[in-house]
C-alpha cells in the first residue's frame, strides 16, 4: 500500500490546497478513494494526488538561508509615519 | 531535505512541558513533524483513535438500518451518511496512524478484537427505525457539539483540518436528522408514540456522551484539544434539545429536570453507571456490536488480499 497526498482546487483563482491523504494500492484505486473520501460534495474542480514518497520536504536548514534578508521586505512604516503626522498636522513642512 | 514518506531529521523540539505549554498558550500549532511530548501523543493519539472508532461503529449501525429505511429517498441518505462516517474513520485513522503509535491495522484489530474504546451510544440496541432518528438526530446532535468544541482550538494541526470537512458534514446529517424528526412528529399517532419510546431509550445515552464532569486538570483542555469542559457542552445541549424536544410535543425522560428563572433547563442527577459499563464493553449491546464489526471486518479480508495483490502486480 502506498500513501498519497490529496491536493483540491476550487473553480477561479484560488490555489490547490491540501486536503489530506490515504492509503491505496495503485494509482487507479487511489483516485476512486480520493473522489470518494475528498471530493464528495464537488469540494474541488480539480484534483492532484501524489505519492507521499515523491513529496519533497525542505529542511530548516534549507529555508534558514532566506531569513535573515529583511532588504527583501518593506513594511512601509517609514512613509505610513510620515503620512501620519501630516494628518495630525505635526508635520513642519507645510 | 527529505520526503514526506520519511521522519524528518529535525523538528520543533521542547525543553520541557512547560515550556511546550507556553508555545500552546501562546497559540502554537503542533505537526507530525515535531518532537512533540511524548504525554501529548498518547492522549492526543488516544483521543483521535477514539473519535476514528466511534465514526466506525457509527457507520456500521447505520449501515444496518439501509434496507429498512422507509423509501427510497430515505435509503439513499442513510447510504451516504453511511459512505460520510465511514470515510470520517478513514481520514481520522491516517491521522492517527501519523502519530507513529499505532498503524492503521493495529487500530483496527484493538477495536475489533474489543481493546479499544468508542463511543457509548454504539453499545446500545436501535430497536425500531424512530429509535434510528433519535440517533441521526438527538445523539449526532451530541457528537456534533463535542467534535465542534475541538474543532474551535485543536491544537493538532493535522485533526484540525479533518474536523473541518467532518463537521461540514455532520451539519448535512443533522439537517437530515432534524427533517426526518419532523416528519415522524407531524404523522400519525404510531410514529409519535414510536419516536418518544425510541426518545425514553436514547434520551440518557445522548446526555452521558459528553462524559462526567471534566477534570480540573484534564490535559486534552490544558493542550488546547478540547475548548470546552464536558459538563459546559452537557449543559447546552441540554439547553438547547429540551425546548426543541418540547416544542414538537414530546416528554423527556428525567422527572427531575427543571427550569430556572432565568428559564435555563436543568437536567435531574445523572447516573454514570451506564456509561462506565460501556467504556468496559459491557453495555447492553456491546458484545453484539463488536462482534458484528469484527466479523465485518473478516468477511472483507478478500478485498484486502485482492487489493495488496493488485498493488502488488500480481
Amino acid at each position: 500500500m502506498n500513501v498519497y497526498e490529496v491536493f483540491l482546487k476550487k473553480p477561479g483563482r484560488d490555489e490547490f490546497r491540501h486536503a489530506g491523504s490515504l492509503e491505496a494500492p495503485d494509482p487507479e484505486m487511489a483516485l476512486m478513494y480520493a473522489r470518494e473520501s475528498y471530493n464528495r460534495r464537488g469540494e474541488g474542480a480539480e484534483m492532484w494526488l501524489v505519492d507521499r514518497a515523491d513529496v519533497l520536504v525542505a529542511d530548516e536548514a534549507d529555508l534558514d538561508v532566506n531569513t535573515d534578508k529583511p532588504h527583501r521586505h518593506n513594511d512601509g512604516s517609514l512613509v505610513a509615519a510620515r503620512r501620519r503626522d501630516r494628518r495630525e498636522g505635526v508635520g513642519g513642512d507645510e | 531535505m527529505h520526503t514526506l514518506a520519511t521522519a524528518p531529521a529535525t523538528g520543533r523540539t521542547w525543553i520541557d512541558l512547560d515550556d511546550f505549554q507556553s508555545f500552546i498558550d501562546a497559540g502554537g500549532m503542533v505537526e507530525p513533524g515535531d518532537d512533540m511530548p511524548g504525554e501529548y501523543r498518547d492522549e492526543v493519539f488516544r483521543f483521535i483513535e477514539f473519535h476514528a472508532n466511534s465514526e466506525l461503529m457509527g457507520g456500521l449501525t447505520e449501515r444496518d438500518w439501509i434496507p429498512h429505511a422507509p423509501g427510497l429517498r430515505l435509503k439513499q441518505i442513510f447510504l451516504a451518511k453511511t459512505q460520510d462516517e465511514i470515510g470520517h474513520a478513514h481520514l481520522l485513522y491516517m491521522v492517527a496512524a501519523d502519530m507513529g503509535v499505532k498503524t492503521r491495522t493495529e487500530m483496527l484489530e484493538d477495536l475489533f478484537a474489543g481493546r479499544s474504546r468508542f463511543h457509548n451510544v454504539f453499545h446500545y440496541q436501535a430497536v425500531t427505525w424512530a429509535d434510528q432518528i433519535a440517533i441521526a438526530y438527538l445523539v449526532d446532535a451530541a457528537a456534533f457539539a463535542s467534535q465542534r468544541a475541538v474543532f474551535a482550538e485543536c491544537t493538532y494541526g493535522p485533526y484540525k483540518r479533518v474536523l473541518k470537512r467532518i463537521v461540514a458534514e455532520e451539519g448535512f446529517h443533522m439537517r437530515h436528522g432534524e427533517e426526518m424528526l419532523l416528519r415522524l412528529a407531524t404523522g400519525t399517532d404510531t410514529q409519535r408514540s414510536m419516536f418518544q419510546e425510541a426518545l425514553d431509550r436514547w434520551w440518557w445515552p445522548a446526555v452521558q456522551l459528553f462524559g462526567p464532569d471534566s477534570d480540573p486538570d484534564d490535559p486534552l483542555l490544558r493542550w488546547k484539544i478540547k475548548s470546552q469542559r464536558n459538563e459546559d457542552l452537557r449543559a447546552a445541549y441540554v439547553q438547547k434539545y429540551v425546548p426543541l424536544l418540547h416544542g414538537y410535543g414530546f416528554t423527556i425522560p428525567d422527572p427531575e429536570l427543571h427550569q430556572d428563572d432565568d428559564g435555563t433547563w436543568h437536567a435531574g442527577p445523572i447516573d454514570w453507571e451506564p456509561l462506565k459499563a460501556t467504556m468496559r464493553m459491557g453495555g447492553p449491546d456491546s458484545k453484539r456490536r463488536i462482534d458484528t464489526a469484527a466479523r465485518n471486518w473478516a468477511d472483507t479480508a478478500w478485498v484486502r488480499e485482492a487489493l495488496d495483490r493488485r498493488g502488488a502486480g500480481t
